[in-house]
């Protein structure tokens, strides 16, 4: 109780002083545009560590071992590979100038010769859908079996 | 090399955006329904955040590539310049949902199998104790069935035992550690002769053989039973039991001896025929021993009877000499007839059969013993019965077995008594019993009565030889006897005083023929 005693006064008078002692302020950081793009290869990076932690877990337990369950690993898998290849589309897109394009934002759309290692596999990573698409299938799968085992068990 | 067309890519990217959010969605329906299935189930709550979450994604990601498509390609791109931070913050900010809702399953997951576990416990837990109560509920309805059933079987056992206990002819005891009776059968009171006071029994003092009680007491208490011991007791009214003894100890739950319980087979009787076979036996070599000796002595005692009545014939019969001499010759004849009473009893000597009426010999014999019996206050009692079949025998010889008989009964009763004679036929039998009321016989002579030579009497008042002389004529004619002491009244069961000799002879064939035409 002493001790807290201290600290509000000591608090005071450094809030006293401050106002007895203006000079400029830097209250807000400002935010580039790097910074969108920094974010979200983050976010993908997190995406794929907390399913790889998913897959993880689901694979060392064995109380919910069923094959729903290796279902959703088949998800995890692949949700794994897409935020791999997403991130590395993000990373070459950056890498590419607008020289690399013809017909840009049109539906003749093309990527200019000489194709680099960079332009093709930005080509495949422009189709992630390829892999996003299978692992919701596979999500869905593992929902289903998981609710007809459940079924199941209710009607027990 | 040629360019690449983009348009492949924008057509998988359209799609792909539209199928993506059309799972995502069918996902979160799916999720939907396993948690109003299972509200209770963490898992399927978890997985429902997860597809909601998945499904914003994939509808942000989607409708942001569609849109971008459709403005970019239809020459709107400043419009999408300005929705496209919006479109990407929104992309970004789901996978940072998606990727936490991930994140904090592990705790919620470890929880829920934690209560999950408990609850399968307690489910357990209680379909035990629903089983338990059921077996008990189970148990009471039928405990009164079960408790009847086992007194049920209990009394049977109980009672096929006590039958057992009861009816064996052995005996069956049950002692304490002191030898103390503590359950004795009807048998083993009755062989003892302890009917009244089977309270005061001590087993240990039934022991007449202190060397067999020893045996009995060390069997027990170093081997913890005997086997077919034999033991020599005072049975009823002071009679020689002879028991072969089985036992064994009985110990409480700290092994310490708390007494014993066994089965004594009484073999008295058995013992008593294998003393008699060994005595018939002794018997007949003591019969063709007295036959070779009487054979030798006789004679040259008839030589020397011969020379000394001639002697006497040479001297006055007043002279000295010729007292010594008939001295000499009586001495001789009673040489004589010891002989001759050696060669009746080992049956050397010549008979005259013929079929004969039992009852005419003992009237006969009756007729010159029975004043001098009333002399001496004895009563004969004549049981005779009428019509009794004829025995093939010697009247003679069969007379002396009276004469012999009566003898003995007078002799034991010096102050008086009561002669029986008692006349029988038995199938191809006729039984003769000479029944006193004397001083009796002890058991402990029992065997030796018939022997050659074996008297109670006293010096010169006795051969020894009348009941040698008796069971040697009886043999000789293929009959039988025996002596019983103390006897037993066959109509109130009570011991007698007194001895008994019963005799058996062989019915004559032509009467026994007769006997069974008129049957």
């Amino acid at each position: 109780m002493r001790n807290l005693n201290v600290y509000i006064t000591v608090a005071g008078i450094y809030l006293l002083v401050s106002f007895l002692m203006p000079g400029p302020a830097w209250a807000l950081q400002s935010h580039g545009a790097p910074e969108g793009i920094c974010v979200h290869q983050m976010a993908h990076i997190l995406f794929a560590g907390a399913l790889a932690y998913l897959y993880w877990h689901t694979r060392k337990s064995p109380a919910i071992a069923s094959r729903g369950w290796r279902y959703l690993q088949y998800f995890c898998g692949i949700l794994i590979a897409w935020n791999l290849l997403a991130f590395t589309g993000h990373e070459l897109y950056e890498l590419l100038t607008p020289e690399d394009f013809i017909n840009k934002d049109t539906w003749s759309e093309q990527l200019s010769p000489p194709l680099s290692g960079v332009k093709i596999i930005y080509y495949i990573a422009k189709m992630d859908h390829v892999f996003m698409v299978p692992a919701l299938f596979y999500l869905v799968r593992s929902l289903k079996t998981f609710y007809r085992e459940a079924r199941l068990e209710v009607n027990k | 090399m040629s360019s690449i067309p983009l348009l492949p890519a924008l057509i998988v990217e359209f799609f792909g955006s539209a199928a993506a959010i059309l799972l995502s969605f069918y996902a979160v329906r799916y999720s939907l329904a396993l948690v109003r299935l299972q509200p209770n189930n963490f898992i399927w709550g978890f997985l429902f955040y997860f597809c909601s979450t998945m499904a914003a994604f994939a509808l942000s990601r989607g409708v942001g590539h569609i849109v971008r498509i459709t403005l970019v390609y239809t020459d709107h791109n400043d419009l999408w310049k300005q929705l496209s931070p919006f479109s990407g913050g929104f992309n970004t900010l789901l996978i940072v949902s998606v990727a936490a809702v991930t994140i904090y399953y592990h705790k919620g997951l470890a929880a829920y199998k934690a209560i999950r576990s408990e609850a399968r416990k307690l489910a357990e837990a209680n379909t035990k104790l629903a089983a338990s109560a059921k077996q008990l509920q189970t148990l009471n309805t039928h405990l009164e069935e079960i408790v009847e059933e086992r007194t049920r079987n209990l009394s049977e056992s109980e009672k096929k035992f006590r039958n057992f206990f009861e009816n064996s002819k052995d005996i069956v005891y049950f002692c304490d550690k002191n030898g103390q009776i503590t359950n004795i059968n009807s048998s083993g009171k009755l062989l003892l002769g302890f009917e009244n006071n089977p309270n005061v029994i001590n087993f240990h003092e039934l022991f007449n053989d202190k060397e067999a009680l020893q045996s009995y007491l060390d069997g027990l208490a170093e081997k913890g039973f005997v086997s077919d011991l034999e033991m020599e007791c005072t049975g009823r009214n002071g009679t020689t039991r002879h028991i072969l003894l089985t036992a064994n100890a009985l110990y409480d739950k700290d092994r310490s001896l708390i007494g014993c319980e066994g089965i004594g087979k009484d073999m008295t009787r058995i013992k008593n025929m294998t003393e008699q076979l060994i005595n018939h036996e002794k018997m007949a070599s003591v019969g063709q021993m007295a036959a070779g000796v009487a054979h030798e002595i006789n004679t040259p005692l008839g030589i020397i009877l011969g020379y000394t009545q001639l002697m006497m014939d040479d001297f006055d019969e007043n002279s000295e000499t010729h007292s010594s001499l008939q001295i000499m010759e009586r001495q001789i004849q009673a040489c004589r007839r010891i002989v001759a009473d050696l060669l009746k009893f080992s049956r050397q000597t010549e008979s005259t059969k013929a079929a004969i009426d039992l009852n005419d010999i003992v009237l006969n014999v009756l007729s010159v013993t029975e004043h001098s019996l009333n002399i001496q206050n004895i009563t004969v009692n004549r049981q005779l019965a009428p019509d009794l079949p004829r025995v093939t025998g010697d009247a003679e010889k069969l007379q002396q077995v009276m004469i012999n008989l009566f003898n003995n009964a007078q002799q034991a009763m010096e102050s008086g008594g009561e002669i029986v004679i008692f006349t029988a036929a038995e199938k191809n039998l006729v039984r003769l019993t000479v029944q006193d009321s004397g001083t009796g016989i002890d058991s402990t002579i029992k065997n030796k009565i018939f022997d050659p030579f074996f008297t109670t009497k006293d010096v010169g008042k006795g051969t020894g030889l009348g009941l040698s002389v008796t069971y040697g004529i009886i043999k000789e004619h293929n009959g039988r006897i025996e002596v019983e002491s103390p006897v037993l009244d066959r109509g109130s069961q009570r011991e007698l005083q007194g001895s008994a000799f019963h005799i058996w002879l062989p019915v004559t064939p032509e009467t026994a023929e007769s006997q069974k035409e008129q049957d």
